[in-house]
């Protein structure tokens, strides 16, 4: 669901930041829809928390322009931007209890008491925590800690809001079921979210739209099946599922089509979004579950020794080595009365070439 | 926590030979002249009571003792309130600079405080730099008397008793987790919501332990009021003294020593009843 008509709940323009001598952030634009769920992935250092710092109003930008439900935000204080945000560490208040914590911005916007009654325990009840009312944070465990500080945010309809890698400190069992209920809380609510994180699962979860930081840029935007299947550059091919990489040169094949020429062989390659000239380095990307170990040759395919074969479960991971000493990763359905090809055995891993994806060489250095 | 586990994989032997030296050395200094001195106070050529009853009745005793709380918490909630800015001030600051800051907090620590004293009156005395520049500026008109009585006491004990507030003020605001702010100011509150709801509860165990120290250094007081107060402001320290030395009656100023040995003891196991109660609310952080 890419809503490209909607109005927009968050505009920044041109907002770059700079510390010192480090460019934190480079001029970034960016739009977010109003309902919409936006995800700010990327490793560490690639400028996400500055991003969702900026336009929280925790950091004021170098340059550009932020706009905040068609409001000119970009040198409004925090306590005026009307959003709510989530953090890591829940920040829940230590010495007020769990109904005092959800109703404190509540009586910031002096609502009534009777009405703060009534709105803090629907809350509760939402996020089915009514029991802890009177207990302290601290006596609740990681993840009830994280559904209050959600239901703090809920709790006074903030246009936007903000989540700084909120499922980091949990388990990763915990983590999926609070992915599931943030999501079923955006469906109920209607809230625009925005959600930082480094954890790719996570991004192609929940997200609606996901944008993809590396380096304090924006690498590459769109929905979690575009930047899955189809990455424009090598680093979000990487950041994003498992990936084999064949580099090699891009030739013109005796019928006009376009072939890698790699170390492990021609092969036909599909055309890419944007024109690679011919003669330039380029990368072939085919994901593991796109190739099947076969016996004959007559589709497109490298030839290696089974280095190792793991079960993950659903699925078994052969490890390729080929001749030039890279590994390739074939990924299978498991089957019940599998049969392995024996480690050190000739295999050879096919795939089909409209599977590829064709990813121009990534910048030396 | 680390080092209390480690103290306690000690031995109940190995712990004991550690704390000998210390406890015999409290034992000689403090625990012995402390019950010759109770002793004293109840034998008047055979047991009596009756040095406490003259207390209880002597309008001296009970004036210099009103003096005293009157001084000692007097100084310590104006020692709050002066301190707890300080504190705040020297929170905000980056680290470097409030390294800086606190070598000037703790200087009078450094000076004796016979020293300081006398430096209080070179300014504040009736010939002091700030009645002359008063006087200057008013021709004359204007002088301002704040040494030898009430005002001198409280400024010399607050001189002394600041930086003890603002360094047990000062540990527990870094200790505040900043994100608690942060999550404030989104939902949407304003800077004197969030001292007063956030930043002053949760500093709450470092005012109790700031005011513990100040009362009970206030309480025993003797050279400030000796030599900056008039002769209205004696505290029970002063008295002591002089019943040892001006009256040679020393089982009143053993009983005078004894009593308020006591009340202080009362007051500081009060106030540390209240800390313990904001420790129970104060963060697992």
């Amino acid at each position: 669901m890419t809503v490209t008509t909607a109005p927009a709940m968050v505009e920044l323009q041109g907002v770059s930041k700079r510390y010192a001598d480090v460019d934190a952030l480079h001029p970034v634009d960016l739009t977010i829809a109003k309902g919409e769920f936006v995800t700010l992935l990327g490793p560490s250092g690639s400028g996400k928390s500055t991003l969702l710092n900026l336009i929280a109003g925790m950091v004021a930008p170098s340059s550009g322009r932020i706009v905040i439900d068609g409001r000119d935000a970009t040198t409004l204080p925090t306590n005026q931007r009307g959003l709510g945000m989530v953090f890591q560490n829940y920040a829940l208040m230590p010495h007020m209890t769990v109904f005092e914590n959800i109703a404190f911005p509540l009586q910031v916007r002096k609502v009534p008491k009777a009405e703060i009654r009534r709105r803090v325990g629907a809350v509760l009840d939402l996020i089915q925590l009514g029991h802890v009312a009177n207990r302290r944070p601290r006596e609740l465990s990681g993840g009830q800690q994280q559904r209050i500080s959600l239901a703090r945010c809920i709790v006074y309809n903030p246009a936007l809001i903000l989540m700084d890698e909120p499922l980091g400190a949990l388990d990763k069992k915990l983590r999926e079921q609070m992915q599931l209920e943030i999501k079923r809380l955006h469906a109920e609510l209607g809230i625009t979210m925005l959600y930082v994180t480094h954890d790719q699962d996570e991004a192609l979860t929940m997200s609606d739209r996901i944008v993809l930081m590396n380096g304090g840029r924006i690498e590459q935007q769109g929905t979690p099946d575009t930047l899955y299947f189809r990455p424009e550059t090598v680093f979000s091919a990487e950041f994003i599922g498992s990936s084999n990489l064949l580099a090699g040169t891009l030739e013109a094949g005796p019928d006009g089509a376009p072939v890698l020429r790699t170390a492990l062989g021609t092969f036909p390659v599909p055309a890419p979004d944007r024109p690679i000239e011919r003669g330039a380095k380029a990368m072939l990307l085919v994901r593991p579950e796109n190739m099947t170990l076969q016996r004959g040759g007559d589709t497109v395919h490298v030839t290696g020794r089974i280095e190792d074969s793991i079960l993950l479960g659903g699925v078994v991971r052969h490890f390729v080595r080929c001749a030039d000493g890279s590994t390739i990763i074939v990924q299978e359905l498991n089957q019940p009365g599998r049969v392995d090809a024996e480690r050190g055995h000739e295999v050879a891993a096919g795939w089909l070439p409209q599977h590829g994806r064709l990813l121009p060489a990534p910048p030396a250095g | 926590m680390a080092s209390s586990t480690s103290a306690s994989d000690l031995g109940p032997g190995t712990a004991l030979l550690l704390l000998a030296p210390l406890t015999v050395l409290m034992a000689a200094i403090l625990l012995y002249p402390l019950g010759v001195t109770v002793w004293t106070s109840v034998n008047n050529g055979g047991f009596t009571l009756s040095a406490y009853a003259d207390l209880a009745q002597s309008t001296l005793f009970l004036k210099v003792l009103r003096n005293t709380f009157e001084i000692a918490i007097g100084g310590t909630l104006m020692s709050l309130v002066i301190g707890y800015p300080v504190a705040m001030h020297l929170a905000a600051q980056p680290p470097t600079r409030r390294t800086a800051y606190l070598i000037m907090v703790m200087l009078p620590f450094w000076t004796s405080i016979l020293v300081k004293s006398f430096a209080l009156v070179a300014v504040f005395g009736n010939q002091g730099l700030v009645n002359q520049l008063l006087g200057f500026l008013s021709g004359g008109a204007i002088k301002l008397p704040m040494m030898f009585n009430r005002v001198g006491v409280i400024l010399g004990m607050l001189n002394f008793l600041l930086p003890f507030m603002i360094l047990s003020i000062l540990g527990s605001l870094l200790s505040l987790d900043r994100r608690l702010i942060l999550a404030a100011e989104t939902m949407g509150a304003g800077p004197l919501r969030i001292f007063w709801r956030i930043t002053l509860p949760l500093s709450m165990p470092g005012m109790i332990a700031g005011i513990l120290i100040n009362v009970t250094l206030s309480i025993g007081m003797y050279i400030t009021p000796a030599l900056l107060g008039g002769r209205q402001d004696m505290m029970v320290a002063n008295l002591v003294d002089f019943y040892t030395r001006q009256t040679l009656d020393w089982t009143a100023a053993s009983a005078t020593a004894v009593v308020l040995l006591v009340l202080s003891g009362l007051l500081v196991a009060l106030l540390g009843r209240v800390r313990g109660a904001a420790g129970l609310s104060e963060a697992g952080a």
